[in-house]
């Protein structure tokens, strides 16, 4: 894990709640920046950090404090990791089908700060959907919770909602309860290549009428997925093909029927030669882990009506033509990661180029990952758009008086 | 500090602000408006008034923010838990004549909806279209989406497509001081905080929504509805503790108990066994080609279980017929008593065979008759008590029987309230289920979108806007 995206010090681990709640309580006193850090794989989303401080670490707060199989739901500290709680779930065939990359270290607690949604939020939701209690320390150090262990509930404000997303910046997440799926019988992966944006919105818009339920839609563009292995059995149809991927899963039966159906609408589509992915295994792994910051000198996302998926996925071409591209495109989710740091700037490529794409769509552009730490301000990393940020902000304010909560590096105004 | 009282010169101005034919004041039109599903209490609006316009909510609402007048909004007004009694008064925004279905989007699948729409109209409306509004409370036919929105409505098919919540992708609002916000829309992932789901479920306490972006879900292909016939409640709850654990989540899993099913077979002739003590009534739906496995595995284990038979429905008819059954079966309660009561408690699934042999007790005990139909696979518990609001005594003796079985959920790791909320009706178990700081960053808020607290004061949270809260004119309490 590396911290130096962050200008801390020191790094304080506490070993339960009530010592994370007397972190706080003292920095709040002193007021004094705290950052919430879970597996450290996410720490460049949001505006870099400015006001010096210390690291809150949640590592030592990883109990399973409750699995009633039973019941499907699951209580556990925030500082558990994603895999060790796959783990744990695969001992009783369940599962909670929220795709996260580099699953060994990134945490619960994380992964619920910052939203993080991966390519089966076509068929299976998003984390907001599998939150169903929460506890969390406030920005004086009070504790808090919303929500219980039942999988409906309506008592009281929906903290669970209120929290996801909201990047530690009103609680440190300390403990949450979440709503469990069975795990599948079978899994397939069916891809095809087409030549131009205009084709694969004509496949875009035949899957939301398709008979078939997919679990995730993909639709992949640029270096990263050309030389992917999963992929190259397919023809080629130009230089830059666009691939459609659809994840199905259900019962052998179910996933059996669904891909011959696939098949059989795409060919009146008139796409010839698809591929059903070999070891799809391989390829869904990449598609979890895709939007990792890695390498990457600068990741974007877009949140888009559907159908402007691909308006997207064309101009972030024309920004960086060896950009590569992962769009969960049944969601108007679009994923960017570009080859290089755009020449003219970002906050040029973003106002004169990126958002207006994104608004055009009814939606918002934000920046995922830029290791430069260039031109992050509020304009180009939020978006830039006219959201009730004044209401968000008073909403800080009562739980976060002093600011300490991650100074500086969410929306507020 | 207590609020100000609506004067004439007040009534006068919401008439100008939206038309004296969207005004109502004499005390007899009132009446209508002095409570919700919830009868035990009840208190009239001093005034209501119907806006046509989100211009028409936001003047209304400064009217009322700049004579500091206590206001609510209001939907169909079926909520079950008060959450549309007016305490002290005041002026009730009723969203009824805000009706409009804005858009379909089926390509993006969505539709922007007014929140007067009622529940059902959406779905009639997307008939054919291969798509529909998922949330489906019993109530459908009357409530609101708006009003879905507040109390972040269930029903039965919510075990596998989730609550209102899972389906609200933006709202329009009109803030406690007449701003009007969007937040939220179309796509799925707006910047900052979620806010939508903070409002949803907020019982009309943070914001007036006026208008709502719901997400649309596909038809499944098909349908299995079975029947299951048990000659004990235990056999009836163990079989979907089996179902649930193998990992089965059905569409709708639901249990009638024998008193609710002989008012229900009076009055819709379906043929239900009148001699089973509970029957099951259990749907998957998905692709044809897993459906017949499914219900293969269902059958087998409600049978493991105990159930006498498992009858299916031979078609869409008779499929509709049942759930016309099921969704009206409150309906149907008055040819069992002239009031009832009905409780929305929350246990881990499973512990329903101990929480309903728990209700049966308390029922002997406070000698009320105490029937059951409820959305079993979700542990959310309908009990529903049988009594005679003009009697004060049993009135007494229900009240006491209902916080009871409450204590029980909450005992077993559950929840007060799983769908209806907590209006006024539940407000005394906040403390039970929450500590005082969890109250206090309710409070917090809360405060962050409604300061002053004239908006939908004295619900929900112990101690939101509770001065200055006496009435006026005489509340009325169901015979108490």
């Amino acid at each position: 894990m590396t911290t130096s995206l962050l200008p801390i010090k020191k790094t304080i681990s506490p070993a339960d709640p009530a010592e994370v709640a007397s972190v706080i309580g003292d920095a709040f006193r002193a007021k004094t920046p705290l950052y919430p850090i879970g597996g450290g794989t996410t720490l460049d989303f949001g505006l870099p950090a400015k006001a010096e401080g210390a690291g809150l670490s949640l590592a030592k707060l990883s109990r399973v404090v409750d699995y009633p199989a039973r019941d499907m739901t699951v209580t556990v500290e925030a500082g558990l990791t994603m895999k060790a709680l796959a783990d744990l779930l695969a001992t009783e065939r369940q599962r909670l089908p929220i795709d996260v990359p580099q699953s060994e270290q990134a945490t619960i607690g994380g992964m619920i700060a910052t939203n993080w949604n991966g390519p089966r939020r076509y068929g299976q939701g998003t984390v907001r959907d599998y939150v169903i209690g929460i506890s969390a320390i406030d920005g004086r150090g009070m504790p808090f919770k919303g929500g219980g262990r039942v999988v409906k509930n309506v008592a009281g404000y929906d903290f669970c909602k209120l929290l996801t997303g909201s990047l530690g910046t009103l609680g440190v997440i300390t403990q949450v309860t979440l709503k469990l799926k069975p795990q599948c019988d079978q899994t397939a992966l069916v891809a095809c290549a087409v030549s131009s944006a205009s084709e694969a919105e004509k496949l875009l818009a035949a899957i939301v009428r398709s008979e078939t339920v997919p679990m995730a839609v993909e639709l992949l563009v640029g270096p990263s997925w050309q030389v992917d292995p999963a992929l190259a059995a397919l023809d080629r149809p130009s230089a830059a093909p666009l691939y459609l991927v659809v994840g199905l899963e259900g019962m052998h039966s179910e996933v059996e029927w669904m891909t011959r159906q696939l098949l059989a609408e795409w060919e009146q589509l008139g796409i010839t030669s698809p591929l059903v992915v070999g070891d799809s295994a391989d390829l869904w792994r990449r598609l979890v882990e895709f939007s990792a910051a890695g390498e990457s000198p600068l990741v974007l996302k877009a949140s888009i009506a559907p159908s402007g998926v691909t308006a997207m996925v064309e101009a972030a071409r024309q920004v960086d033509s060896q950009c590569s591209i992962q769009a969960h495109a049944g969601n108007g989710i679009v994923v960017m990661r570009f080859s290089q740091f755009p020449a003219n700037g970002l906050s040029r490529t973003l106002v004169g180029q990126l958002q207006p794409v994104a608004m055009a769509h009814g939606g918002n552009i934000v920046v995922l990952s830029n290791p430069s730490g260039a031109e992050m301000t509020h304009q180009s990393v939020w978006g830039g758009i006219d959201a009730p940020f004044g209401l968000m902000s008073e909403v800080k304010r009562r739980f976060d008086p002093a600011d300490i909560l991650n100074r500086g590096r969410f929306v507020y105004v | 500090m207590p609020f100000a009282p609506v004067t004439p010169k007040l009534i006068d101005r919401l008439r100008q602000a939206v038309g004296v034919e969207n005004v109502l004041a004499a005390r007899s039109d009132l009446l209508v408006y002095e409570c919700d599903g919830f009868v035990i209490e009840k208190n009239s609006p001093d005034v209501v008034v119907f806006p046509r316009h989100t211009q028409d909510v936001a003047e209304v609402v400064k009217i009322c923010s700049a004579a500091d007048v206590p206001f609510l909004p209001r939907g169909a007004g079926t909520s079950l838990a008060g959450g549309c009694l007016p305490i002290g008064g005041g002026v009730m925004i009723v969203l009824t004549r805000m009706q409009q279905i804005v858009e379909i989007n089926l390509r993006d699948r969505y539709a922007v909806v007014e929140p007067g729409v009622v529940n059902v109209w959406l779905t009639n409306a997307l008939k054919g279209s291969g798509y529909h509004y998922a949330p489906d409370p019993s109530s459908q036919g009357a409530c609101t989406i708006g009003g879905n929105v507040a109390t972040n409505s269930g029903g039965p098919h919510t075990l596998k497509y989730g609550v209102t919540v899972n389906h609200v992708l933006g709202v329009e609002a009109v803030l406690s001081d007449g701003r009007i916000v969007q937040i939220g829309g179309p796509t799925e992932d707006p910047v900052g905080l979620d806010l939508v789901g903070a409002l949803v479920g907020s019982e009309g306490t943070l914001a007036i929504v006026t208008k709502v972006w719901v997400r649309l879900t596909r038809n499944p292909q098909g349908y299995r509805t079975m029947l299951a016939v048990f000659e004990s409640v235990d056999d009836a709850t163990n079989a979907i503790s089996e179902i649930i654990g193998k990992g089965i989540v059905p569409a709708a899993l639901e249990l009638m108990d024998q008193g609710i099913l002989v008012a229900v077979e009076a009055a819709f002739q379906f043929g239900f066994p009148l001699d089973a003590q509970a029957i099951l009534l259990i749907e998957v739906d998905g692709l044809e080609a897993g459906l017949d496995h499914q219900r293969d595995e269902i059958v087998a284990l409600c049978k493991q279980s105990g159930a006498r038979e498992v009858r299916l429905a031979a078609d869409d008819k008779e499929r509709l017929k049942l759930w016309k059954c099921r969704k009206q079966a409150f309906g149907a309660i008055g040819r069992l008593s002239p009031s009832y009561c009905t409780q929305d408690g929350v246990v881990p699934r499973t512990k329903l065979p101990h929480i309903l042999r728990k209700i049966t007790e308390i029922g002997s005990r406070y000698g009320l008759r105490i029937v059951n139909v409820f959305h079993a696979g979700d542990g959310n518990i309908h009990p529903i008590l049988l009594f005679d609001e003009r009697d004060a005594e049993q009135t007494k003796r229900v009240l006491e029987a209902s916080h009871e079985i409450l204590d029980e959920c909450l005992k077993c790791g559950g929840s007060v309230t799983g769908e209806h909320g907590i209006g006024v009706e539940k407000i005394a178990f906040m403390n039970r289920m929450f500590t005082d700081s969890d109250l206090v960053a309710m409070q917090n808020l809360h405060d962050a979108f409604n300061p002053r607290g004239n908006l939908s004061p004295a619900k929900l949270l112990p101690t939101a806007g509770a001065c200055g809260m006496e009435q006026k004119h005489p509340g009325r309490r169901a015979a108490l």
